[in-house]
């Protein structure tokens, strides 16, 4: 254990070193998923004036507010990579580099992405977690930081986030199929983006549709972690969904498993 | 033609850390430091010439082809090619150059190579009967014709060096700048790249700058070379100068009889020689001695082999050019 | 007189070549297309959930606010098909060292990184623009006059270049910075706000979205103006003079950033 980490160790120390060399970027990178929060933000500020009784779908005004600023915070944690990379080295052909090196494809770019994360946590996590809990104090009129509930949410996240990657390094691979990924992986975040809430809350769509939408892993994704974290969810439906996370980490795992066995089949074949 | 005086290119570069600590401190704090790449370099190209530029990585050769073709303004000096500064009036100026970055690519990747062709006319107002010339001359000179149809991407290297090197020549330049134009090619495919550019530069007398890192590239193709290293120029001159100048170094290699004997021979005591004055190799059928002809000469080194021991075979040369560049290389480095 | 005919020769064969690419990819093509209809095929959802809450958006009906919705993706979607590869320059064309291609070449830097790519992807934004408006314009008691309309064509073009001009000049600073690609992407996300009416947001991002980064001016001001046929000078004159404004801010920046270039390489 200890000395697979020394091996991948280097990659998350690029990881790192990569957010801090373009810093300025991904400063604005950021600040621009803020001010999209806040487009959202005036939206749901006029609709909650425009009704009188100011609760739709068990949310209220400060909730929608806590939810659109959560729902960003868990979509910047959980975000992967891994579609353009894999993309990109089937496009130009370096995937077969990949496959005759003695280390894990999937581990290095992980290790990578968690440099990367580390970078993030550190200079946005934080203060946005510190931020979203004041503007909750002030909105609600008491102090509703949980611990218990907020190291639930961290273990969702986690979760959220493996799936987000394994899925994505399973996407990537139709780069086989198709050369230029950008229209493919446009379609495929508004999908999800849709799908896992971030648009708007699952409970605000039709039953049977959120009920469909919260067994597939598109709830597992950015809902289930923001909901634990504002308390929507109860006891045993905590456990419910975090262990159906669990089941859909482990599913897109086997599936990147067996799609890299097949296509190295399928390289050695065509000879690259 | 070209002339070139004085240059001096001067880089802000951001140091980092290492470690967390660092990637943090870094983020919130870049430490700048000023870094000279080119430290007042001079040299004159007349028409027609050949030139080979050569140096270690990071000497500061791609700098120097940069501020040539108009791409970097130089931080003082000057170089005047064709009677036109590059940096001022560009648009004018690369007209009348041909630029190649072996390393990457002008050509339209994902169509056929023959587009790229197109594109390269209009943009360089090439006229219509002009055109039809040009093109068959470079598919004489490089062979185009058998990949000409086939989208870019799927080219061979050698082949997307050769329609490169092509799509330079377009509007017939009267210079010429390649950028280690073999890099990454197999012996054979260099050697008709090496062919095509003599060819270029006997047909049209283009002066021709290359850059390169493979010394049979200067062998065959330069009348003459510049080498830099760390920015600054330390020698310039043809080749046969440079080998009288840094090529005292001589090779002796034989064969000897009975393995075993070897052993007896000393060298570095018999002559009072240093490690850097004599090296012995052996790979245990041939033995390979190089030494300075200035501290010991032929004679001496001949004599005293083959009185010590019986050899099958016996032969003394000129270093090759590799190993001289090799020697000041490392000479610099030490320094 | 000569450079314009020049330009456009230029422009058409780039074209050319885009189409002829287009046709080695058509599947990947058609899916971009596909994925940017289905992208704002969801935003359309929101609206219409949300809208099934409420009978008004602060005054606003759901055919009013998607029409302004489909107005804006018309010059965003132009923008958007005509001259992306700006997009590139800040991403990667510039960090990766590819610029230099462009400076050693004898035509006019910007126009040929404007016009050497074709984003079909683009079509998709435009062809929901062009069925959002289809549909919500005989819905609306609009009434039509002859200015009216030339106004309303008119300023399509004009709205296209405030794109365009924050697209130099974010993308520009690369040459600084080696990559702006999300400078860029940050001045993108502030146009979301351009798909509502500004009437939604308070006075200070209102101020903003009109005066500081007029994105206002690419769908809302105009789109109010056909709505309502008020203050035509506002909304469409100063749409013009903004555009206008803008570009010529973006292609000053982007010389001194060649100047900026030249002098530090990459």
């Amino acid at each position: 254990m200890k000395k697979k980490f020394r091996i991948y160790k280097p990659f998350m120390i690029a990881g790192m070193q990569e957010t801090t060399t373009y810093r300025a970027n991904w400063i604005f990178y950021m600040l621009g998923n803020v001010l999209g929060c806040f487009v959202s933000y005036f939206v749901w500020k006029a609709v909650f004036l425009s009704d009188p009784d100011s609760s739709l779908n068990g949310f209220t005004m400060p909730q929608m507010v806590v939810y659109i600023f959560l729902m960003f915070l868990t979509s910047t944690i959980i975000s992967s990579g891994g579609t353009y990379d894999i993309g990109e080295e089937i496009r130009d052909g370096t995937i077969s580099m990949r496959m005759i090196k003695p280390i894990s494809y999937n581990a290095t770019f992980l290790f990578q992405e968690l440099g990367n994360k580390i970078m993030t946590v550190f200079l946005l996590v934080i203060p946005l977690v510190v931020g979203v809990e004041i503007c909750r104090t002030v909105l609600l009129g008491a102090l509703q930081f949980n611990i218990a509930l907020f190291l639930l949410y961290v273990l969702s996240c986690v979760f959220a986030y493996l799936i987000n990657f394994f899925f994505n390094i399973c996407f990537g691979f139709i780069a086989f199929i198709i050369k230029y990924l950008w229209g493919a992986n446009m379609m495929k975040n508004c999908i999800i983006g849709f799908l896992s809430g971030s648009v708007i809350p699952l409970a605000f769509l039709p039953d049977i549709v959120q009920k469909i939408l919260l067994i597939l892993p598109f709830a597992s994704l950015n809902y289930t972690p923001v909901m634990i974290y504002m308390g929507m969810y109860q006891g045993t439906q905590i456990l419910y969904y975090i262990g159906l996370q669990v089941f859909w980490v482990l599913f897109f795992w086997g599936l990147s498993k067996l799609l890299w066995a097949v296509s190295t089949k399928h390289l050695s074949v065509q000879g690259g | 033609m070209i002339y070139v005086e004085n240059l001096k290119k001067e880089f802000k570069k951001s140091i980092k850390e290492p470690g967390l600590k660092g990637s943090i401190k870094s983020f919130f704090k870049p430490d700048n430091e000023i870094i000279t790449a080119v430290d007042d370099i001079s040299f004159h190209v007349p028409r027609g010439e050949v030139l080979g530029f050569i140096g270690p990585n990071g000497a500061g050769k791609s700098t120097v082809i940069k501020m040539l073709t108009g791409i970097l303004t130089p931080t003082s000096g000057r170089c005047e090619i064709n009677g036109q500064i590059p940096y001022k009036n560009r648009k004018n100026y690369v007209k009348e150059i041909g630029v190649v970055f072996g390393q990457r690519t002008q050509l339209w990747w994902d169509l056929a190579l023959r587009e790229t062709y197109t594109v390269l006319k209009e943009i360089y107002e090439v006229d219509d009967v002009q055109y039809k010339k040009r093109m068959a001359f470079l598919n004489e000179v490089l062979e185009l014709d058998s990949f000409i149809t086939s989208p870019v991407r799927t080219l061979s290297l050698g082949q997307r060096m050769r329609a490169d090197i092509a799509a330079s020549l377009l509007h017939s330049p009267k210079v010429l700048f390649l950028d280690e134009p073999t890099i990454g090619l197999d012996v054979v495919v260099k050697d008709n790249i090496r062919k095509a550019i003599k060819a270029i530069n006997q047909n049209e007398n283009t002066t021709v700058i290359l850059t390169t890192h493979d010394l049979q590239d200067v062998e065959n193709l330069c009348s003459r070379i510049v080498m830099i290293d760390k920015g600054r120029k330390v020698f310039d001159g043809d080749i046969s100068e440079l080998k009288k100048k840094f090529g005292q170094s001589r090779e002796m290699k034989f064969v000897p009889v009975d393995f075993n004997v070897v052993e007896s021979l000393n060298y570095a005591k018999t002559f009072n020689l240093s490690d850097d004055d004599v090296q012995v190799e052996s790979d245990g059928h041939k033995v390979n001695v190089r030494f300075n002809s200035d501290k010991v000469s032929v004679e001496k080194m001949l004599n005293y082999t083959l009185s010590e021991i019986h050899v099958k075979d016996i032969s003394v040369s000129d270093a090759d050019i590799e190993e001289i560049i090799k020697g000041i290389y490392r000479s610099e480095v030490e320094v | 007189m000569k450079n314009i005919k020049r330009a456009l020769r230029m422009h058409r064969i780039f074209v050319t070549q885009e189409l002829k690419r287009m046709m080695e990819y058509k599947g990947d093509f058609i899916v971009g297309i596909i994925g940017f209809l289905l992208g704002q095929f969801f935003n359309i959802m929101f609206l219409w959930i949300i809208f099934s809450q409420i009978p008004s958006l602060m005054g606003w009906t759901l055919n009013q606010i998607v029409f302004i919705y489909g107005f804006s993706l018309i010059p965003k979607g132009l923008d958007h098909l005509l001259f992306d590869n700006l997009w590139s320059i800040g991403h990667f064309t510039v960090a990766k060292g590819d610029f230099d291609k462009y400076l050693t070449r004898p035509i006019d830097t910007l126009f040929h990184v404007m016009v050497e790519k074709l984003q079909i992807d683009a079509l998709g934004e435009l062809l929901m623009g062009i069925a959002l408006i289809c549909v919500t314009l005989p819905q609306l008691a609009i009434e039509w006059g002859i200015v009216k309309i030339l106004l309303a064509l008119l300023v399509i073009p004009f709205a296209t270049l405030i794109y365009t001009g924050i697209k130099i000049a974010t993308a520009a600073i690369a040459f600084w910075t080696k990559r702006s690609g999300n400078i860029t992407y940050m001045f993108y996300m502030v146009n979301d706000f351009a798909k509502y009416p500004s009437t939604i947001y308070n006075r200070g991002v209102r101020a903003i979205i009109t005066y500081v980064i007029p994105f206002a001016f690419t769908a809302f001001y105009p789109a109010n103006y056909i709505l309502t046929g008020e203050n035509p000078w506002f909304n469409i004159g100063l749409t013009v003079l903004i555009s206008l404004i803008i570009m010529v801010i973006g292609i000053c920046i982007w010389n001194i950033g060649i100047k900026a270039y030249e002098s530090a390489g990459s």
